[in-house]
């Protein structure tokens, strides 16, 4: 048999976000290499459909992921029909463009919700003893290049994604004692259905200028789900707290 | 009760615990559980305690009592 440093074959994930854009191109590839796979998100329909691209044992949990107490429900009985877990990669978010000017309360805190302390959350669950699989541990959160650098009417997403990286730096150092890995992508744009929407609200130029941030182009969605893979095999066993940049260049310049 | 021994096997990471349970014989006693409780008893039931105390009051009925009667 060939070497695979990053086979995932007997490791279980939970994927959120997985009917869709990075999420489904992540639960994907994870499946290719082996793993099993939780598969959540709100959408019934494009959970079929990643799960019918997959190619090892998976199941589909629709929960929204606002709701905390059924996500916590949720998980435990899943994993009590699948098997304990090694980790998640909370794939899940939202975007959110708006000047200071017209930002609000109700607004950002849904986006903190979701894009920032569900992670906490899924965390929380997955690293107790009786959700945790006891080896290998990994869980991976997916912040942006603006949770790294400023940009113009971001503050809110900008403050969600940024946050993402304390909580990777302090869960890296409160896991480590159990051996879990706590470690973060910050990809820059990649071409999925959510860059088309904010894409679509622009004129034309938006779309030039964005790639021009970007010295090695746009991104593709298999390119964050390489990195995850990567951060999910033992093949990153020394790795923890790091904020991985993923974004063709977009912050080296 | 019924709360507090709910609150208390999520803690320690068990399905459930009894009121003989010594807190320091779980697997999941450790420096951060200790924390855990602590900043439990503050966010829940408005009292403060130390590490001393939950290793004094030996027990999960220990803590029991720890909690209400600071309260």
């Amino acid at each position: 048999m060939l070497f695979n440093p990053v086979s995932l074959l007997d490791k279980r994930y939970l994927i959120t976000g997985a009917a869709s854009g990075l999420g489904k191109a992540t639960s994907i590839l994870l499946s290719k290499l082996g793993a099993e796979l939780i598969l959540v998100d709100i959408d019934e329909e494009g959970l079929n459909d990643t799960s019918k691209m997959c190619s090892s044992n998976v199941i589909k949990v629709i929960i929204n992921l606002y709701d905390i107490s059924d996500l916590k429900a949720k998980i435990i009985d899943s994993v009590s029909k699948f098997g304990k877990l090694n980790g998640f990669v909370h794939l899940a978010g939202r975007p959110y463009i708006s000047p200071l000017k017209s930002i609000n309360e109700k607004t950002t805190t849904e986006v903190f919700m979701l894009n920032t302390y569900v992670g906490i959350e899924l965390a929380k669950i997955c690293t107790n003893r009786k959700i945790f699989a006891g080896e290998s541990g990994s869980l991976v959160f997916i912040s942006s290049v603006y949770g790294l650098v400023g940009s113009a009417a971001n503050v809110g997403y900008a403050m969600s994604k940024s946050a993402l990286h304390g909580v990777t730096k302090s869960l890296a150092i409160e896991l480590a004692p159990k051996n879990i890995r706590v470690n973060c992508i910050a990809p820059g744009f990649i071409k999925t259905n959510m860059l088309q929407k904010i894409s679509d609200s622009f004129n034309s130029e938006y779309n030039d200028t964005l790639t021009k941030l970007h010295p090695l182009g746009l991104g593709e969605a298999d390119d964050v789900a390489n990195s995850v893979a990567f951060l999910l095999s033992d093949m990153s066993k020394w790795i923890t707290g790091s904020i991985m940049s993923v974004d063709g260049g977009f912050t080296a310049q | 009760m019924e709360n507090f021994l709910e609150q208390m096997a999520e803690l320690f990471e068990v399905d459930s615990v009894n009121l003989q349970d010594e807190v320091i014989a779980f697997d999941a006693w450790d420096s951060l559980t200790g924390l855990s409780i602590i900043a439990l008893a503050d966010d829940e039931y408005g009292i403060t305690i130390t590490v001393n105390d939950i290793l004094e009051a030996k027990t999960i009925q220990g803590l029991y009592a720890l909690f209400n009667q600071k309260k």
